[in-house]
């Protein structure tokens, strides 16, 4: 059987010439960046290329990076690391209801420490409101955190007018980036943010590397410490092979880009037109056109997503569903449900995510196979009354 | 492709026990291409805890450390895993009428309505839709051919049998379900769970309803139901008089003895329970035996049932002898050779010959 991989926002697969960049430096150059004889000044080397070409990447300095251990990790790293070395002095946080955990439990962990957060409620399309933003601003506030595009339902907020926002009122603005980054264009002078994060596994790079772009001038605290490394930012010897493979992986993105949009735009939107014309009671989730060029999302009225999902496991296509019961969470998800949609429906979302190694034949594929297994289950669906 | 055989695909439903994670293993071993499931029913592992501070917390299925149990056990076997969010359908079909059944006076089974229902319900009907030859569960039960027809039967093992509890399956898909312990005994169940690894092989056995967080049904009804409604009413005995007040219908099941609250020379069991005179009758024990009942919405798995065969009126029960009549609105009326205690409206009766199960119904009224 075929198989087909429509889970590409959970992660990818690793681009084979990213692989082979990174193959050297397990056996062949190991040395630690952090030694100075010439085994540690090569690693380093490898390493400060793959800052520059990230920071290239989206307009920055190389020492506005910083590597990490992953998105999660550049999350926490952002908004505590922003709070701790601000000293408390200021103690309220912005932030949106469909932010990724990595967010809202570090939102969560400085609440406990007597932070105050607002978490700004989205529309029926998942945006911010930015009037929202706005009203929740005091003297108080230290720092809004909005990412630029959700995971989910991959809504694109107005991140542009939240950096506008964020300047005037002489507040920081950290923009979680772990869905766009390498998939969309992002100019951090141009959107105006201070703090980014972004994750390799996203952008056909390896797994467990993250960075930090962190704007020249904003003071943050370390959450790792015992070492000097990323500018004593984030004490670790350094993943070489990963910011490697990293770097080569933005490389990548920064040729593909531009077509990667527009196939991947033709290709979620055929689908798109295909479910709506075919499936009844079939609600796409996010906006129809402001959203992430590879992210497809639709509820289906009356079944559970982890029917559909296995079923389409079986015919080889991996998806996934807001329903999380395999996940061990009990409620179904909670960006599904911000959104407006009640819990059979959070239940029913599956979601599709285009990558750069699907192909026309594939797409169709999945659509016909959807299709059909979603007539089937529903016909058995004891919630059609 | 074509030289390999094709395999039979079986979904195996998986709670994380020691018996359906063994009966997947079974499957597996006998060259059957096997898919576990687990249906999330909504139960949180965590309220229970807290619930329950420092008590023994009896592991029970389908919650959330149940569906992880459930999944490391596929990884050993190395089957996909996939979990079913039923939590809707748990709420709609088994947790409502279960409570409705207790404020109408009567003693729910949900395990059986979950087999109804559930299991052999929406979850088969689904592995069908996806292409699955046999659904599988861990039961202690049989599936035997008959003239080359397919019939639910007792297991082998007679102290563990729970057939009881599947007669609500339907004739219809009885051909498509598999009972791989129905010749195992649950002794050689935990060792087969031992010699394979199995982490959860010294789990404990789930026993009472595994929606019901602290084992005590009538908390749970309070709590979902009638908070704040005065609901008392009068408790009287066999010949009318009245001996105290009750604190709810549903705090009774017929033959109860504990918990009545009323001090009397012999001992005082639960008869009956009048929902329309919010009454509940006590009185001693030979009130409790009764011949004759009334069952319905019954589920056979013969054309016809006969007039004399043997039944069982709760899982616990000892089977007994009975006549069997079909009433003109397809009702069953039932007489026991002996009388039997405590027949309780909204159990089951269950008809067997020899290890065959004939079918079954609610009983929905006993006569004296």
């Amino acid at each position: 059987m075929k198989k087909i991989y429509l889970d590409n926002a959970a992660t990818t697969r690793t681009d084979p010439e990213a692989l082979k960049a990174m193959i050297q430096y397990f056996s062949g150059i190991y040395g630690n960046p952090s030694s100075i004889h010439s085994f540690g000044q090569e690693a380093k080397n490898a390493m400060e290329h793959s800052r520059f070409i990230a920071a290239d990447f989206i307009n920055a300095s190389p020492e506005e990076i910083i590597f990490t251990g992953s998105g999660t990790e550049s999350d926490n790293l952002a908004i505590k690391g922003v709070a701790y070395a601000n000293g408390f002095r200021k103690t309220h946080i912005i932030t949106s209801a469909i932010e990724h955990h990595a967010v809202l439990e570090s939102c969560h962990n400085l609440e406990q420490s007597g932070f105050k957060i607002s978490y700004i409620p989205v529309d029926s399309y998942g945006f911010v409101k930015l009037d929202d933003i706005k009203k929740a601003i005091s003297k108080n506030t230290l720092l809004i955190s909005i990412m630029h595009a959700n995971n989910e339902i991959g809504t694109i907020q107005p991140v542009e007018e939240i950096g506008k926002i964020a300047r005037e009122n002489d507040i920081y603005y950290h923009m979680d980036a772990v869905q766009t980054f390498g998939h969309i264009n992002i100019d951090v002078d141009k959107i105006g943010v201070d703090l980014l994060s972004a994750s390799a596994h996203k952008l056909y790079g390896p797994k467990g590397v993250g960075l930090l772009y962190k704007r020249k001038g904003v003071k943050i605290s370390p959450i790792i410490t015992g070492g000097s490394q990323e500018y004593k930012l984030r004490a670790s010897t350094e993943n070489v092979p990963g910011i490697v493979g990293f770097g080569k992986a933005i490389e990548l993105s920064k040729i593909l880009i531009e077509n990667e949009i527009a196939v991947q735009t033709r290709l979620r939107d055929k689908f798109i037109k295909g479910v709506n014309e075919n499936i009844k009671n079939a609600f796409l989730n996010g906006h129809p056109a402001r959203r992430l060029p590879n992210n497809i999302n639709f509820s289906f009225d009356f079944i559970e997503g982890e029917g559909i999902l296995m079923g389409l496991d079986m015919e080889g296509i991996a998806a996934s569903t807001g329903s999380a019961c395999s996940s061990g969470i009990m409620e179904p998800s909670y960006v599904i449900k911000a959104i407006g949609r009640n819990s059979v429906l959070a239940r029913g979302s599956v979601r599709f995510s285009l990558g750069r190694f699907n192909t026309e034949d594939e797409i169709d594929f999945a659509l016909k196979t959807l299709i059909k297994l979603v007539k089937r289950l529903r016909k058995i669906s004891p919630l059609i009354k | 492709m074509g030289k390999n055989k094709i395999k039979v695909k079986v979904m195996a439903a998986m709670s994380g026990g020691v018996d359906s994670s063994v009966a997947a293993y079974l499957l597996k071993k006998s060259g059957y291409e096997v898919t576990g499931v687990t249906m999330c029913l909504g139960i949180s592992d965590n309220e229970k805890n807290l619930e329950n501070p420092g008590q023994n917390i009896i592991s029970k299925c389908c919650g959330m450390d149940s569906i992880k149990d459930a999944a490391d056990v596929c990884s050993l076997l190395g089957i996909n895993h996939y979990v079913y969010d039923f939590s809707v359908h748990m709420q709609e079909f088994i947790i409502k009428p279960f409570i409705e059944s207790y404020l109408k006076g009567r003693t729910p089974n949900p395990c059986i309505e979950c087999n109804r229902f559930l299991k052999f319900g929406i979850l088969l009907e689904k592995a069908k839709v996806l292409g699955f030859d046999y659904i599988a569960t861990g039961h202690y039960a049989g599936i035997v051919k008959v003239n080359g027809l397919p019939f639910l039967a007792r297991a082998l093992d007679r102290k563990k049998d729970q057939s009881y509890f599947l007669y609500s399956i339907m004739k219809k898909n009885l051909g498509n379900i598999i009972f791989p312990l129905h010749k195992l005994t649950k002794q050689e169940v935990r060792k087969i769970a031992c010699d394979i690894g199995l982490k959860i092989s010294d789990k404990k056995d789930s026993q009472e309803i595994c929606f019901i967080t602290n084992d005590n049904y009538r908390d749970f009804i309070k709590e979902s139901k009638v908070k704040g409604k005065n609901i008392t009413g009068k408790i009287i005995d066999t010949s009318g008089r009245i001996l105290g007040e009750h604190h709810g219908v549903f705090n009774y099941t017929i033959g109860q003895r504990k918990g009545i609250g009323i001090s009397a020379s012999y001992p005082l069991y639960v008869q009956e329970i009048n929902i329309a005179k919010n009454l509940v009758v006590v009185g001693s024990r030979s009130y409790l035996e009764k011949r004759r009942l009334i069952a319905r919405d019954a589920n056979l798995f013969v054309d016809k049932l006969p007039a004399c065969a043997k039944a069982k009126i709760r899982y616990n029960h000892e089977e007994a002898s009975c006549r069997i009549a079909v009433t003109d609105n397809d009702s069953l009326e039932v007489t026991f050779e002996q009388p039997q205690s405590a027949i309780s409206p909204g159990q089951s009766i269950v008809f067997y010959k020899d290890d065959i199960v004939l079918g079954g119904a609610v009983i929905s009224d006993c006569i004296h």
